[in-house]
């Protein structure tokens, strides 16, 4: 008993020490930042952030940095990880500029970059491979399927966003899938790696019945060291869940979430229409914005705080929302709200266990909340007819009068996908709408490029270029599709071959937080076999050969040949012989018969 | 008395240790779709089914490894977002909120379900996607899809046969990966796919006979396609009504029994030969010695020195290292080099490895086109040069012997 006593005694002890001397340096941080969108969208944004000292990190002394990956990252070499999972699209005409510059997105599908320590090229491509595939278990996702052919080693368009001493041995590999499909099997192991593992404080709302339910949506994990000039340093693991819902769609039960048509006493008719009576009726908008609550939304309301949140002592508010202070919103009793002096930004502070709701009834407000034109607005699509060749438009409107807008296009292509770089042509439109050709190096500062070879590696492209203001550039260049072999079709080849979003990243801007814009990701049809083709031909050359063959093995083996005949030839086997010797010997008799006769 | 307990004790003891030896120590679950495209819907739904309910009855995530060739939860046409149903009930959403899908989409094929099964997989490959199975683990292997006579088709590319799985199975038990085996299928003419099988210790079992077909129960109208296979469905029937929880003592003869060819609408077919005691024993193992996770630990005598004890093993594994580590030594003294320090050694042996450069992206530089049109310019004077040489000798010789056979216009015309 006494030593039980003893040993709980130093154990506690031990424990206080190691949370006293871990708390020194390590802190946790997390936040919702909700923001109503236009067309009845909501913006959900969740951060969760936590620091851990270099030296617990290298000593696997995880508090908050989650295990699982720590292991991985060291297994690897890895200096700094940006792993994204994105589904959707985002509407940048009527949502405007994207959550935290497009820095924390990725394209559809898995995007993957780190800077891998390596003394050279090989083993960084070695380690790369480890890391891929480690994290496909970790993730539940094809991540493995990153080879040397979804492989690229971009030159300019990222840089390491922590602070590295040895910049110099470090490695930048980069990787996507534009195809892999995002579900609740991602969603639940990014959840096993915070602190509260959505039991508690704002991941609590996650459910993957709304988050993929979501116009667009992106989770990103991103780790990265930050050093203080005095040279101490912190592993930083930021994972954030970006999302917009539709709040009508969102609002429906999840038992039931087939939009059903109204019946008729429930809709609002435009009654001004000449064409309006009993059965005819054109749907009025609405003029106020639709109510909702965070438990009509996300299905669920917040439950508490994470206790391990502000452990530093700097308490961030847990939930912020952007509407005018004018706008009327109802909280849960015993939380807190605080008003910004912008006018627009409000936030709350939930109480410690008891679940917290956020509600906005409908009403019309007129002070809109400031709306910010993004600085860039690119798509980009596949154009041209035919099996073999195609070509790749991609169009930049600059919204800005005055300034001109430099970025670097990063492409990565397929190796299926042949681009023909000497085809490259811009067009440039000025607000007046008539479009001008100009050669693309007029426009085109610098060109990075990395040819693909067949199956080895794809093609590589990052250039470097200027949209003027107050004009729409659109580049274009042509490919050539190549024909794969049979084994090399995937199951659902007629589906067309995923080609990567194009990244953008965007060079003068005033503050020092890169801006990213990603393009959707494209369908390239490929010429595709009919699959049953093979069968058949092995069916008719069968047939063929097998007719063939009889009649000249029949032609050589047999001879045709008279009734009489036959007889003689029977006399072949020693059966036949003495059949033979009989028959002549009796032939022999009666033709002396005959003779005689 | 107290003395009388010791020895109870003892015998209990003796007993447990007699009955652990011929028990199982874990449970390893493979649950396979192989069907892509979103009207095969039914066979995710099969599959989830038998993944939450192995996982209700005890096998944790890290044991089950569950192959999901398509994405139905969050295919665009699935109007229940993140969800599943096998049931147009809608009560239970198979893919909730905490699944875990270890092979997906292209991942599902053929040469990787083997692989699992074989454990001949690359080094890097995670432990979540590993069948980490051992002598003493019983492992159900769970399949549905579209099959035929000794045949189930993967993603309606490729095919595994009734052969190839069975030389699948006969290499686990070859390389001590199972201690039992339920092997349960779900497809057209399932019975066909375990007629190959000959490794010891398995129980199979399929939904239907040669030339018949598996069909499915029911369909879900808003869903619009059918949720769930008819064999599979009863099966889930049993297990969901009977075997309540991971104490049940049915076994597997109550669990076949169980099935009903009316309601099945095929024969489905049972394998007893493989298993020691043929069918009698097989009936007696419990539906949860599959379906459940038990804990058992072997005890192991440490002190025993007998061939393939621990000792045995340890003394072995000294002894290896020992040889290597001599044959390193001699390996050096050949060399001839014995006093080089270790860092020279490796620097030498790198030195004498050509690194292999991979060529990254360049820059492309705006260069004097007037020197490469130079060239190319030059090249071409140099070729016709060469070519008008070449046609005023022909025209020479032809002019000498003009009887001879013009070979090469022949060859071309040809």
């Amino acid at each position: 008993m006494t030593t039980f006593g003893f040993l709980s005694l130093l154990l506690a002890l031990a424990v206080t020490l190691w949370s006293s001397y871990a708390s020194a340096s390590s802190d946790y941080h997390e936040q919702l930042f909700l923001q109503p969108l236009p067309q009845s969208s909501l913006l959900a944004s969740f951060n969760f952030r936590s620091n851990t000292s270099q030296q617990a990190f290298d000593n696997q002394h995880f508090r908050y940095f989650p295990r699982a990956l720590g292991q991985i990252l060291q297994h690897a070499h890895t200096k700094e990880l940006h792993l994204r999972f994105t589904t959707g699209r985002w509407d940048a005409e009527s949502w405007g500029p994207r959550p935290w510059g497009g820095s924390k997105e990725g394209g559809t599908g898995v995007e993957l970059w780190a800077w891998i320590d390596a003394p050279d090229d090989d083993e960084a491509f070695g380690k790369w491979i480890a890391l891929t595939q480690s994290l496909s278990g970790l993730f539940c996702a094809s991540l493995n399927f990153v080879d040397s052919t979804r492989t690229t080693r971009p030159v300019v368009s990222f840089e390491p966003t922590g602070d590295h001493q040895d910049v110099d041995g470090l490695h930048l590999l980069h990787g996507t899938l534009p195809g892999e499909v995002v579900c609740t099997e991602n969603l639940t192991p990014f959840l096993k790696l915070l602190p509260c593992k959505g039991k508690a404080g704002i991941s609590t709302l996650f459910d993957g019945h709304k988050l993929f339910d979501a116009a667009w949506q992106s989770m990103s994990v991103d780790m990265r060291p930050i050093c203080t000039s005095d040279g101490d340093c912190v592993v930083q693991i930021e994972q954030t869940i970006d999302m917009v819902l539709d709040v009508e769609r969102s609002k429906r039960p999840r038992s039931n979430p087939i939009p059903r048509p109204l019946s008729n006493e429930l809709l609002a008719c435009d009654t001004s229409k000449p064409y309006n009576s009993e059965d005819t009726c054109f749907p009025l908008e609405k003029g106020a914005d639709a109510a909702w609550s965070i438990s009509e939304v996300f299905g669920r309301t917040l439950t508490g705080v994470c206790p391990l949140t502000g452990s530093d002592g700097t308490q961030e508010h847990s939930v912020c929302l952007r509407v005018p202070h004018e706008k009327q919103v109802f909280i849960t009793e015993g939380s807190t709200e605080i008003k910004k002096e912008d006018g627009f930004t409000r936030c709350f502070d939930p109480a410690p266990v008891q679940p917290f709701d956020l509600s906005i009834p409908e009403q019309t407000v007129d002070i809109p909340v400031p709306r910010e034109e993004p600085i860039l607005y690119a798509e980009r699509t596949i154009v041209g007819h035919g099996q073999e060749r195609g070509g790749m438009r991609i169009i930049f409107g600059n919204p800005s009068n005055t300034t001109a807008v430099d970025f670097i296009l990063f492409e990565s292509l397929p190796w299926f996908l042949r681009p023909y770089i000497h085809t490259l042509q811009a067009t440039i439109t000025g607000r007046d709408g008539i479009p001008t050709e100009i050669a693309a190096s007029d426009l085109v500062t610098s060109t990075f490029y990395r040819p693909a070879i067949d199956r080895e590696r794809g093609t590589q492209l990052e250039i470097a270029l200027s949209v003027p203001a107050a004009s729409t550039v659109t580049l274009t260049y042509d490919f050539e599709k190549a024909i794969l072999r049979y084994t090399e079709y995937p199951p659902d080849a007629n589906r067309g071959f995923n080609v990567a979003p194009a990244v953008i990243r965007i060079l003068n801007v005033e503050n020092s937080a890169p801006v990213y814009i990603r393009s959707t990701s494209l369908l390239l049809p490929l010429p595709t076999p009919d699959f049953s083709m093979p069968y058949n031909v092995i069916i008719l050359t069968s047939t063929v050969i097998a007719l063939a063959f009889g009649t000249v093995f029949n032609i050589l083996v047999r001879r045709v040949v008279s009734v009489d005949e036959a007889a003689a030839l029977g006399a072949q086997s020693l059966k036949g012989r003495l059949l033979g010797k009989l028959v002549a010997i009796r032939d022999r008799f009666r033709s002396k018969e005959t003779k005689v006769e | 008395m107290i003395s009388f307990f010791r020895l109870l004790q003892a015998f209990c003891l003796l007993l447990l240790v007699s009955f652990v030896s011929a028990e199982h120590t874990s449970n390893w679950a493979v649950l396979v779709s192989t069907s892509r495209f979103w009207f095969n819907y039914r066979h995710l739904a099969n599959v989830l089914s038998l993944y939450r309910t192995v996982k209700r009855l005890g096998i944790p995530d890290s044991q089950i490894i569950l192959m999901l060739p398509d994405d139905m939860a969050c295919n665009p046409r699935n109007a229940f977002p993140g969800t599943v149903y096998s049931n147009a009930d809608r009560a239970v959403d198979l893919y909730g909120d905490n699944i875990e899908v270890d092979y997906r989409g292209y991942e599902v094929t053929v040469e990787n379900f083997i692989r699992l099964l074989t454990d001949r997989l690359d080094e890097d490959v995670p432990r979540s996607k590993r069948l980490g199975s051992d002598a003493g683990s019983n492992v159900l292997v769970y399949m549905t899809g579209h099959g035929g006579d000794q045949f189930l088709k993967f993603q309606d590319a490729e095919e595994i046969g009734a052969w190839d799985l069975a030389d699948a199975f006969g290499q686990m038990w070859e390389k001590k990966r199972y201690h039992e085996l339920l092997f349960m299928i779900d497809t057209c003419q399932a019975n066909t796919m375990y007629t190959h099988f000959y490794s010891p210790n398995i129980v199979a079992t399929g939904s239907s006979e040669l030339d018949q077909s598996s069909y499915s129960h029911h369909a879900d109208n808003d869903v619009g396609v059918a949720v769930i296979d008819r064999w599979t469905y009863y099966v889930l029937e049993f297990l969901e009504t009977q075997v309540t929880s991971a104490n049940s003592k049915l076994n597997l003869g109550d669990l076949f029994d169980s099935y009903d060819e009316s309601k099945i609408h095929s024969q489905p077919g049972v394998r007893w030969d493989l298993f020691p005691g043929g069918e009698q024993e097989g009936r007696l193992r419990t539906v949860v010695d599959f379906f459940g996770n038990v804990q058992n630990v072997e005890v192991e005598n440490a002190n025993a020195t007998e061939p393939g004890s621990l000792k045995e093993d340890l003394a072995e594994i000294a002894r290896l290292a020992e040889k290597w580590r001599k044959r390193g030594e001699e390996y050096s003294a050949i060399l001839g080099n014995s006093t080089q320090s270790h860092s020279e050694n490796k620097h030498s042996s790198s030195v004498g490895l050509a690194p292999k450069k991979t060529v990254g992206p360049t820059k492309m530089a705006e260069d004097n086109s007037w020197g490469k049109r130079l060239v190319g310019l030059s090249v071409v004077g140099a070729c016709t040069a060469v070519w008008v040489a070449g046609s005023v000798l022909t025209s020479l010789f032809s002019g000498r012997w003009e009887a001879e056979p013009e070979w090469p216009s022949r060859g071309c015309a040809l």
